[in-house]
């Protein structure tokens, strides 16, 4: 076959193909289409990975027996208030998602109505509770913060061989 | 239910504010912690993931801080804008710090294999730190035996009574002790025959050439007998031992010689060789001796009688004369072959030796021609009289000086000395001369009966031999030292005390001893 042949042959193929795809439209399936929804899915999925690596952290300084030192102790806390303040925020979001379930309105100045229809009172202060998940994960970081500051004495007393245990 | 609004709020705004705060803190540490221990992972990855803390506290805290001021603004359509922006980062913030803490265990590894390592690493180092000083020390303990010992062989070397010297295989002197130095004749500090040829020292040369060829043959040799030539030219009977060193450094080879001075007992082995010839001589002549004796004093008796019916003047006269005179001249003879082979004891009386010289002396003088002789005198006045056949004594001085005299020739010096080891030690009389001394080859006839180096006619040959057999009677010895053209020295060693329980030569051979 001739260079010329097999070019000739090649702009057939292409332009049968455009002229069918103008000829005869349809929906194109080759993408698939991201409604509102996923990125909550995503969020909270986020959160889920968040919790199970801030688990994994403290079963590993567990395992290798670093929580005996102070400073890795301290990052353990850490990370388990991070998996509360994780927690939290995972049903913050879903009761946020729940618009039969549960509610929030103005309610005046300073005020704010939550609606829960027929559940129990407890959800609403649940809810609201939910919603101060700051005092979960600033404790979480001053325990990280309280951690590094021990390694660093610890460190710095044994400049030598400077390093975790 | 209705609750109050402003508690959510405050918490949030003021956690968001703290969240920011306190993650750039941690930042902060963190980095202090990288600064001690650059090469430490773990605060390499600590830092980075406060770093990522830090990133997803400022995107949820600004976010959130947003959210309330439009929400409080009444401006919700806004922060519905913002919201999906907001919580994709915050999103994306989670899955990266996730991510990154699941990272941990394998930061975690990497940093114990480096630190194993390193701990390994500075283990071999101080393993062998130890190991070099160690070494340092054993080579040092070592180098300290190796000079004590090699400070001990030196001494060995330097102290011994023999010569102990290296040549190299072409026989040239590479080292010598003082011992060997002074052997040969050499000042031990000044001057030493290191560089010359050793077989230039030996008296027969060849010896050497064989001693080489033996030793590089079987490797050594021991107690070969050998003259040497000291440096002044006299002999000396020296014991060679030999060994080869073939582990020298370099390629060549090294001899090592240990050289025993014999010179002293080969001369008293000489003395004793020539007691004993010249016992078995007095054996032989007395035996001959008393056989003539007879028939001299026969022949003698004889001619006289016929002397006595003769005319003084007839010429039978004179015949029988000149019989007599030669037959009382074998007579002489004969005596003093007897004297020599001491057949007759001596008549001992206590005697001042010094007055005895003294004679001897006077009589020498008066009756040689000694004119232009100086005689000196030394004598030890502390000597008590002694017992002993004067006679024979004087007899034996003036043998001793008669040499002495012949020696210096017309003008010379004779010194006469004593001495006296006391108090129960032998004396001493030494006959010293200026003259023209003995030859080395004489020296052991000297005292042979007949042995003489005058020309016929002066003398017979027999004085110093009546001269020993006379002395030795005495229980004493007489010894000689000469040196051609330097003069002799005769030493006659006598007992001060007579003990008569020790027969004469057993006390000369005590004194020996």
């Amino acid at each position: 076959m001739s260079k010329e042949t097999a070019i000739l042959r090649n702009l057939s193929i292409g332009t049968f193909v455009v002229l069918a795809g103008w000829l005869l439209p349809g929906a194109a399936l080759a993408v698939q289409e991201h409604g509102a929804p996923e990125g909550i899915y995503l969020h909270q999925g986020a959160h889920l990975f968040f919790v199970a690596s801030m688990g994994l952290l403290i079963y590993w300084l567990r395992q290798r027996r670093l929580v005996r030192e102070p400073g890795w102790r301290y990052i353990q806390y850490a990370a388990l208030f991070f998996i509360f303040w994780n927690l939290d925020a995972f049903a913050a979001h879903f009761l946020d998602e729940q618009s039969d379930i549960l509610d929030t309105l103005p309610a005046g100045f300073g005020q704010i109505r939550i609606e829960i229809g027929d559940y129990p009172a407890a959800l609403a202060w649940f809810y609201y509770l939910a919603k101060l998940d700051h005092l979960l994960c600033v404790p979480a970081m001053l325990f990280l913060y309280a951690g590094l500051r021990r390694l660093l004495k610890d460190a710095g007393e044994t400049r030598e061989g400077a390093g975790p245990p | 239910m209705i609750a109050s609004f402003w508690p959510i709020v405050i918490v949030d705004v003021g956690g968001s504010l703290l969240m920011i705060v306190v993650s750039f803190l941690c930042i902060g540490l963190a980095r202090r912690l990288r600064r001690i221990d650059p090469q430490n992972v773990i605060w390499t990855y600590l830092f980075w993931l406060c770093l990522g803390l830090a990133g997803f506290a400022v995107s949820r805290s600004v976010g959130h801080i947003i959210k309330q001021a439009l929400v409080l603004a009444d401006h919700k359509e806004i922060w519905a804008d913002i919201r999906p922006f907001s919580g994709a980062i915050n999103t994306f913030m989670f899955v990266f710090l996730a991510s990154a803490t699941l990272f941990f265990e394998r930061v975690w590894k990497v940093y114990e294999q480096i630190a194993a390592d390193k701990a390994a690493l500075q283990s071999a180092h101080a393993e062998l730190l130890n190991l070099n000083q160690n070494l340092e020390l054993i080579v040092s303990e070592r180098s300290q035996a190796l000079a004590v010992s090699e400070r001990q062989y030196r001494r060995i070397f330097e102290v011994s009574r023999d010569m102990v010297a290296v040549v190299d295989s072409a026989g040239i002197i590479r080292d010598l002790n003082p011992a060997g130095c002074r052997m040969l004749g050499f000042e031990c500090g000044s001057e030493t025959p290191r560089g010359e040829r050793f077989q230039s020292f030996f008296e027969r040369p060849a010896e050497w050439d064989e001693l080489l060829a033996s030793v590089l043959r079987q490797g050594f040799v021991l107690n070969s007998e050998v003259v040497l030539r000291r440096r002044n030219g006299a002999g000396m009977h020296a014991l060679i031992s030999a060994s080869l060193d073939r582990e020298s450094k370099g390629s060549d080879s090294s001899v090592h010689l240990q050289v025993r001075d014999i010179q002293e007992r080969h001369q008293m082995q000489e003395q004793v060789a020539q007691a004993d010839r010249l016992a078995s001589i007095g054996q032989l002549s007395s035996g001959i001796a008393h056989e003539i004796n007879n028939p001299l004093g026969v022949i003698l008796g004889y001619t006289q009688l016929m002397l006595r019916s003769e005319p003084s003047d007839s010429e039978r006269f004179k015949d029988l004369k000149t019989i007599e005179k030669h037959v009382r001249h074998c007579k002489s003879i004969v005596e003093d072959l007897l004297n020599f082979a001491r057949r007759a004891e001596p008549k001992k009386e206590k005697v001042d030796v010094h007055r005895t010289i003294e004679d001897v002396l006077s009589f020498i003088r008066q009756n040689s021609g000694s004119g232009r002789i100086d005689f000196q005198t030394d004598f030890d006045r502390r000597i008590p009289p002694v017992v002993l056949d004067e006679k024979k004594i004087k007899q034996v001085l003036i043998n001793l000086l008669m040499n002495a005299r012949h020696a210096v020739g017309a003008r010379g010096t004779i010194r006469v000395s004593t001495a006296w080891k006391a108090p129960a030690g032998p004396l001493e009389i030494q006959v010293a001369d200026d003259g023209h001394g003995i030859e080395e080859k004489h020296l052991k006839h000297i005292f042979d009966p007949f042995f003489t180096t005058k020309t016929t006619g002066e003398g017979t040959g027999l004085g110093l031999s009546l001269s020993y057999g006379i002395i030795r009677k005495h229980g004493g010895e007489i010894r000689v030292a000469s040196k051609p053209g330097a003069g002799s020295t005769f030493t006659v060693v006598l007992p001060a005390q007579e003990n008569p329980q020790v027969k004469p030569n057993e006390a000369f051979d005590s004194d020996r001893r």
